[in-house]
């Protein structure tokens, strides 16, 4: 029973930059997730989502939370990786919120 | 990556990830890391397993400044798979201790013999409940890596150990822990070999009862192992109180600091085998019985009181050539 991968990739309507390199936040504890953010010039006007979780069957909510995250904040010219341990749909958005500030927010 | 330096001085350390420890205990904006999050080496084995993966694997290790010491920080985190050291990020940590031997020796051969103010150190602080047993031998592998690193750096680079978050050093983490020439803990540090749950599981109920908390804390807490002589200082809960001891400790001279050592000579051994003479011939059952027949009142008062007034008061179990 190997880890669960999950691969989205989400264009924003009005796309907007990180201002730093990168971001990071979280830890892999029971409940939470990491959660990486990258710069990266292969992304331009997109956000591509890379989620290693150790739960299987969610991928519908994973997409639903992540691409409405991308929509209303214009998240793009990134890629996310996300170590993911059991974490709620309440919990990966705030985490993605709190990624975002990390990397010092967006432009 | 953003990191508030002022803001974290002031934070708990008990509170604190690993990689805030590790930022905030030199000075401000000197610490880079090794193998970070964006370097993504995650253990393979808890992937095939089906176990969830960390991007630094549990382990912040990197090398910052303070005054002109470079400092070799390793910092641990509890909060994935128990802190417990694996293949990754055990070989994560020993390195470290290599590192600051190979720095050692640069400077000697730079400067003739190491100077007193840029002499390096190794800070590690520990939240570990010892070696990830699901991957099978590394962990153990990295255990005595570590501790041949330590016999290396011995009267060369000064090492402290810091215990002071959730889980305490236990385990294999406990050995190298109280390898190292200073102990430094919060009120929440613990230090341990075997942990209470394991030990109500092979010895019984009656020997150590797990769901004791205040047994738990006055055998292997802190307060404890400061009145018994294996906690060297007993600081508030504030990063930058660890910092600022550290700092107090980069400045003494080798000699002074090994004079804290725990282990590591024979003189030490017999140190420690008086305090299991004194416990065998008491026929304690409680590690309060210590604390009385080291000049201690007020029992029940020591474990609850202020940490200044338990400084105060607090009498120790005096220990050879300290």
């Amino acid at each position: 029973m190997a880890l669960t991968e999950l691969n989205f990739e989400f264009t924003p309507k009005e796309p907007k930059e990180l201002n730093d390199e990168w971001g990071h936040v979280g830890i892999v504890s029971s409940g939470d997730l990491e959660i990486l953010i990258e710069k990266g010039n292969a992304y331009k006007g997109k956000v591509s989502f890379h989620i290693l979780t150790t739960v299987v069957g969610f991928d519908n909510v994973w997409e639903t939370v992540l691409g409405r995250l991308v929509d209303k904040t214009g998240l793009s010219g990134v890629k996310v990786s996300i170590n993911d341990n059991a974490a709620t749909p309440a919990v990966v958005k705030r985490r993605l919120q709190q990624a975002i500030e990390n990397g010092g927010g967006l432009q | 990556m953003r990191m508030d330096w002022e803001e974290l001085q002031e934070k708990s350390f008990y509170r604190s990830s690993a990689r805030e420890r590790a930022y905030g205990i030199v000075d401000p904006g000197t610490f880079r890391e090794f193998l970070g999050p964006r370097d993504k080496m995650y253990s393979p084995h808890l992937v095939i397993l089906g176990e969830a993966v960390e991007f630094d694997d549990g382990i912040v290790v990197g090398v910052g400044k303070i005054d002109k010491h470079p400092v070799f920080v390793i910092s641990q985190e509890g909060n994935f798979v128990g802190g417990a050291l694996g293949e990754i990020n055990g070989a994560k940590m020993a390195y470290m201790y290599k590192i600051a031997l190979k720095c050692y020796e640069a400077m000697e051969e730079k400067y003739g013999t190491v100077p007193e103010d840029r002499k390096p150190l190794v800070v590690v602080s520990y939240d570990s409940g010892g070696v990830r047993l699901h991957e099978s031998n590394a962990g153990l592998v990295a255990h005595s890596e570590c501790m041949e690193a330590l016999w290396k750096l011995q009267n060369k680079v000064p090492n402290i150990s810091i215990t002071g978050s959730s889980l305490g050093a236990y385990g294999a983490q406990g050995f190298v822990c109280m390898s190292g020439d200073v102990v430094l803990a919060n009120d929440y540090g613990r230090i341990g070999l075997t942990g209470p749950d394991v030990i109500q599981q092979e010895v019984g109920k009656d020997e150590f009862d797990a769901s004791d908390r205040a047994l738990i804390w006055r055998t292997m807490g802190a307060r404890s192992k400061y009145i018994l002589g294996d906690v060297d200082y007993l600081l508030k809960d504030t990063i930058k109180e660890f910092r600022e001891k550290v700092k107090e400790l980069a400045d003494m001279s080798m000699s002074e600091i090994s004079k804290h050592r725990h282990l590591g000579s024979l003189e030490l051994v017999e140190d420690n085998l008086d305090l299991v003479k004194v416990a065998a011939e008491l026929k304690i059952d409680d590690s309060m019985d210590l604390w009385k027949y080291y000049g201690n009142e007020d029992l029940d008062e020591l474990p609850e009181m202020p940490q200044e007034e338990f400084l105060k008061v607090a009498k120790r179990r005096p220990r050879k050539g300290v």
